[in-house]
């Protein structure tokens, strides 16, 4: 739940006077795209992405094949002119719905993780919080999702979950998410089987609507 | 005419998976019913189930995880790995029966003693892992049957198609590095069905890159959606990879009328289906063709899908 168990801590890091073209080096060789800048002590102070060194190559080394004709003067410059030295950062107790929404708002692909000392210790990216929520999901492991419509209202899901529980199947996630037509709810459990006739005939019996899965909505309302 | 095998063996009902369990022994005596009542039995072949040698076994599976198998079953546990996997102290001698039934008809077509078969076998196979029972699956029949013609007949390219509505992990896994076998496999998409692989981007791994293919559905979809992902996917790239042995992953739970999940086919998109890969193993691999049953839930359905699919394999 803590950005300090899912983020990376070995991180690869550059100095201010590295030159910009072994930091892209060090992308490639890595095959990442933010590196943060430290200074003595893993002192942050800032971070340098394969976009911000893109955008000070000239087009033909932008686009990828060294010919050994660097022009000297790239060959020169270093992070410190390219990077950005207000990153947004993040701290490791920081939780991952945290950086969730910081993501979204930041538009942002990774955060540096520093502590209250201004010292980096570890990245999170989007890739990092992508494999948290698949395995929140439970979509890793096989299984089989429902979606039942519900009405708006106390005990609805003790009801599908006893009735899941009857059957002896095991949860891998239940998501509940809001449904265009007022006072009901969608509820997706991830139901650890294949065998689904039978507890979806038991939902029916019961009075559950059981959606079509090409009316499920995860993130879009109509209308 | 074909002359074309039927795996059926009694023992396959003693597998008893309890009360509720929908892939119960009844989907067996109702595939030889509609056999009979069609008066295709006397057509046929019959093979006889053995015992799978171990030898076969243990090229899918880890030894540790047969001896666990064994194990659990006759010590009279319920279950293996998960609740999906219902068994009885029976299921282990069905199962190794099952596979070693499957070698028997794929050894007989390849002795030139049939042209093609029919395996209606229980317990089905393609979602068994190398170490682990899943979705009603232990060991994985159509796989075993793979590595016996590598290794005892030297089949250089095997194609396998499955069309069960659900993807088929374990056989897709035990061969998605190897170039030698194509694994094709049409499904419900995994986001809304079992067992959530079997998406467009799994195209099998290092040297085995390209020889793997799926094609998901989305639910609600039937014969005119399979006949274009077919025609698109499957033929042009199994034509391509010419196999010179065509086994078939049998299920016939994509059926409008079988609830395990969410497809429209009718039986003669089912018809259709079978006579394509008919076709297939006709143009590259002298009608060689081994089908396995896997799913198939709808008891009134399966007579007629099974009579229907034996009627083309004989037709040939």
């Amino acid at each position: 739940m803590f950005v300090s168990q899912s983020m990376t801590r070995k991180v690869i890091t550059v100095a201010k006077d590295t030159p910009i073209l072994e930091a892209r080096a060090l992308m490639r060789q890595h095959h990442i795209r933010h590196l943060p800048v430290v200074a003595a002590d893993d002192h942050l102070v800032g971070i340098i992405t394969d976009r911000d060194i893109r955008s000070v190559l000239p087009y033909k080394l932008a686009g990828g094949e060294s010919d050994g004709q660097t022009e000297p003067d790239i060959a020169r410059m270093t992070v410190s002119e390219v990077m950005t030295t207000t990153p947004v950062t993040i701290s490791p107790t920081h939780t991952l719905p945290d950086a969730l929404l910081l993501i979204q708002r930041s538009r942002v692909g990774a955060f540096p993780v520093v502590d209250e000392h201004g010292k980096l210790k570890g990245i999170i990216s989007v890739r990092d919080l992508l494999r948290a929520f698949i395995n929140v999901l439970g979509i890793g492991e096989p299984g089989t999702l429902l979606c039942i419509l519900v009405e708006n209202k106390v005990g609805q899901l003790k009801r599908i979950v006893d009735l899941i529980t009857e059957e002896g199947i095991s949860l891998g996630s239940v998501l509940v998410a809001r449904y265009w037509e007022k006072d009901k709810r969608a509820v997706f459990p991830y139901l650890l089987t294949n065998n689904v006739i039978n507890v979806k005939k038991r939902l029916r019996e019961m009075g559950y609507t059981l959606l079509d899965p090409m009316e499920w909505y995860l993130d879009q309302l109509p209308k | 005419m074909k002359r074309t095998g039927f795996l059926y063996d009694q023992r396959f009902l003693l597998h008893d998976t309890g009360a509720h369990h929908p892939e119960r022994a009844e989907r067996l005596q109702a595939i030889v019913r509609g056999l009979t009542e069609a008066g295709l039995m006397s057509e046929l072949v019959m093979i006889t189930a053995r015992h799978a040698d171990m030898r076969w076994l243990q090229t899918v599976h880890s030894e540790g995880y047969i001896r666990r198998f064994e194990e659990v079953c006759l010590a009279g546990h319920r279950m293996l790995d998960c609740q999906d996997n219902q068994m009885c102290p029976d299921t282990w001698d069905a199962a190794q029966l099952a596979a070693g039934g499957t070698i028997e008809a794929a050894r007989m077509i390849m002795a030139g003693e049939i042209d093609n078969a029919f395996c209606a076998v229980r317990p089905p196979g393609h979602h068994a892992e190398r170490e682990r029972a899943m979705g009603f699956c232990y060991f994985n029949n159509v796989a075993v049957a793979a590595k016996y013609l590598q290794a005892e007949w030297g089949v250089e390219r095997i194609g396998i198609i499955d069309f069960d509505v659900h993807h088929g992990n374990g056989t897709q896994h035990m061969f998605e590095s190897d170039p030698t076998v194509f694994y094709y496999s049409i499904h419900q998409h995994p986001s809304f069905c079992f067992p959530g692989t079997g998406r467009e981007f799994e195209q099998g791994l290092g040297d085995g890159n390209g020889f793997t293919k799926n094609s998901p559905v989305l639910p609600g979809q039937g014969d005119e959606t399979y006949r274009q992902l077919i025609e698109k996917d499957m033929l042009p790239l199994l034509s391509a990879f010419e196999p010179q042995f065509l086994i078939v992953s049998a299920g016939f739970d994509a059926h409008r009328d079988d609830e395990m999940a969410d497809m429209r086919l009718t039986n003669r998109g089912f018809e259709w289906i079978i006579r394509c890969i008919v076709q297939l193993a006709e143009t590259h691999a002298s009608g060689k063709l081994l089908s396995v049953l896997e799913g198939g839930y709808s008891l009134e359905r399966l007579p007629e899908l099974a009579a229907d699919h034996v009627r083309i394999l004989l037709e040939g």
